[in-house]
């Protein structure tokens, strides 16, 4: 049985590599060490910048590109089945995706191509002495974890989440990575979704922002949202929301932070009146500080809190736009 | 046109939150299950609004037949909860859960779909609210070789090519996307949708007289590979986080505010 992980990505990301790669690529060469295995990481499409520098420094065995016309923009078909080729051609023990919206199809849609198990939100993977694969993965929106094991397959597919590994370098020198081109013959694909109308990126998105003011159920009318706007403006920064505003229809769901809206990494992230449920934590507890104002001082946001103010974030925030501007 | 809609039933997810923002969920001596055993069991949030995705495009004046399924132990509300808001079958496949995954889960909802002709269109929530796995209509879709469709807002039947086709609006981290896809094909749902409407009184009566239709897990006869779980959960525990928060104190609102940046600035986090 083979003891390889590959990691999978593709797209160019903003550091000259596809975001959270360098994540995901920490949690590989963990596995892959204690599967005294390969450590290889496949590229679709176009190889990324930084990807033969990031790879060396990773510990990377193979720096495995497939390039194909097909896989010029992302489709699902064409990706599946790439990525199918590629564990045929090398089986592999562990194949690894950092989750983004789009690996949360590919992934459990190349699980099933292989007959693999397939975990997504996963935290971690251990691999004991034993033999056995241990999937960590987050479950109820983060209020648990749930541990994993394969029965019946040997190999897995696992969705990393995002913030859920700290990126660390291999210790000292290692072998350089072998650069290997992967054929791939996608000529008997083609793509069954057709895009009729594109998305389009409006303006600066919640997931670049260095700060971020969100505001929560602590608001008590759509129009105390312009505070949370203000605040941000005043800061420098964009405004949030946790997900009862958009389902209550206040806030456009771009705003959304959270499990099932951004996940977001800012260097600041103000929490008005958001209690810390663990959905909404899911897209800022990466952030660097976070400043919480809840009126209840026993609310779950305070455990996650850089600095607390006890209070009605309706009184507090006005004050704090002052304060802001006035800097 | 034959709408497949595959619901789960879960623990009320806003009962598990206000248990965990309490710090009072635990885990029982197996440690696995919740030992909170008031928490109410709901359909899936999702699976519901994937209910009131075909309910609309009945709305819409899409013929078809809306059978909605289910794979579980005892999903009677369940399935009373789809028949009250309008689905023509109900229908249900016995089976333990714990010795079930969602990759069994899946062949059986691809079983039962063939077994029945086929579907045109495949409903299901973009993910359970208490796994939050989200990956039972990717294998789904393989299994039947259907294409996936993710993430809707909103659906709607279209005619391409002179057949049937479904224009979906998915909700992408760059903003609203509209694909086309040919029928046969699965759609999974997000809360973007809005709210599912309520089953009226009189449609809650009618329901009570609706059986659902008991399919055994073997007379889909799949392949043994199909019937066993592939990820099996040994443990499930409650995380614990560290906290350091300096709560700020001060007269007035004024004042904490005045606090708050000037340590905001005193630690880099501010200009």
């Amino acid at each position: 049985m083979t003891s390889s992980v590959v990691v999978c990505t593709w797209g160019e990301g903003r550091d000259g590599v596809p975001s959270e790669s360098e994540e995901v690529l920490t949690l590989g060469r963990k596995v892959s060490t204690s599967l005294e295995g390969d450590l290889n990481w496949l590229v679709l499409g176009p190889l990324p910048n930084r990807a033969v520098e990031v790879a060396g420094s990773y510990g990377v065995t193979n720096l495995d590109r497939a390039d194909d016309p097909k896989l010029a923009d992302f489709q699902p078909d064409p990706w599946v089945e790439a990525l199918a080729q590629y564990c045929a051609q090398h089986p592999t023990r562990v194949v690894l995706f950092g989750q983004t919206f789009d690996a949360r199809l590919v992934a459990p849609r190349l699980a099933g191509r292989l007959g693999a198990g397939v975990v997504m939100n996963g935290v971690g993977v251990d691999a004991p002495d034993d033999g056995r694969l241990q999937i960590t993965a987050s479950a109820y929106g983060g209020d648990t974890r749930v541990v994993y094991e394969l029965s019946g397959v040997e190999s897995c597919v696992v969705s990393v989440l995002a913030n859920a590994v700290l990126p660390e370098p291999r210790a000292g020198e290692g072998p350089e990575p072998t650069l290997r081109e992967i054929q791939v013959d996608l000529s008997g694909v083609e793509e069954r979704i057709r895009t009729i109308e594109r998305a389009q990126t409006e303006g600066p998105r919640l997931e670049d922002a260095e700060i971020i003011v969100s505001g929560g159920r602590g608001l008590s009318a759509p129009a105390d949202y312009e505070l949370v706007e203000q605040l941000a403006k005043a800061l420098g920064g964009m405004a949030g929301a946790s997900r009862p505003l958009v389902d209550d229809g206040w806030v456009d769901s771009s705003r959304q932070v959270g499990l099932t809206g951004k996940i977001t990494r800012p260097a600041l992230y103000v929490a008005a009146g958001i209690s810390g449920a663990s959905q909404h934590m899911a897209g800022c507890s990466a952030a660097k500080t976070i400043v919480a104002i809840n009126r209840d001082a026993d609310a779950a946001i305070f455990r996650y809190a850089r600095y607390g103010i006890v209070g009605d974030c309706l009184e507090i925030l006005p004050e704090l736009i002052r304060a802001a501007k006035a800097r | 046109m034959r709408i497949v809609i595959c619901a789960k039933e879960v623990l009320d997810p806003d009962a598990v939150n206000n248990y965990a923002l309490a710090g009072r969920l635990e885990i029982g001596e197996d440690g696995k299950t919740l030992t909170q055993t008031a928490i109410p069991r709901l359909i899936n949030a999702y699976d519901e609004q994937a209910i009131e995705a075909a309910l609309r495009l009945r709305d819409a004046g899409v013929e078809c037949t809306i059978s909605v399924v289910s794979a579980g132990p005892d999903q009677a509300s369940l399935l009373k909860h789809a028949a009250a808001l309008g689905a023509d079958e109900i229908a249900v496949i016995p089976v333990d859960t714990a010795t079930a995954d969602y990759h069994s889960v899946a062949f059986l909802l691809a079983g039962y779909i063939r077994s029945t002709g086929g579907a045109d269109l495949v409903l299901c929530g973009r993910q359970a609210s208490d796994d939050d796995q989200g990956v039972v209509p990717a294998l789904l879709g393989e299994s039947l070789g259907m294409p996936i469709v993710s993430i809707a807002r909103a659906v709607e039947v279209v005619e391409a090519a002179g057949a049937p086709a479904v224009r979906v609006t998915r909700v992408t981290p760059d903003g609203d996307e509209l694909v086309e896809a040919s029928c046969p094909v699965v759609v999974t749902i997000s809360n973007e949708l809005g709210e599912p409407r309520f089953p009226t009184t009189a449609k809650k009566i009618a329901a009570r007289r609706m059986k659902p239709t008991i399919v055994s897990v073997d007379e889909l006869s799949l392949p043994p590979e199909e019937r066993e779980p592939r990820v099996t959960m040994t443990r499930q525990f409650v995380p614990t986080v560290q906290g350091n928060c300096e709560f700020l104190s001060g007269e007035t609102p004024g004042e904490l505010a005045d606090r708050l940046i000037e340590n905001l600035r005193r630690d880099g986090v501010l200009q």
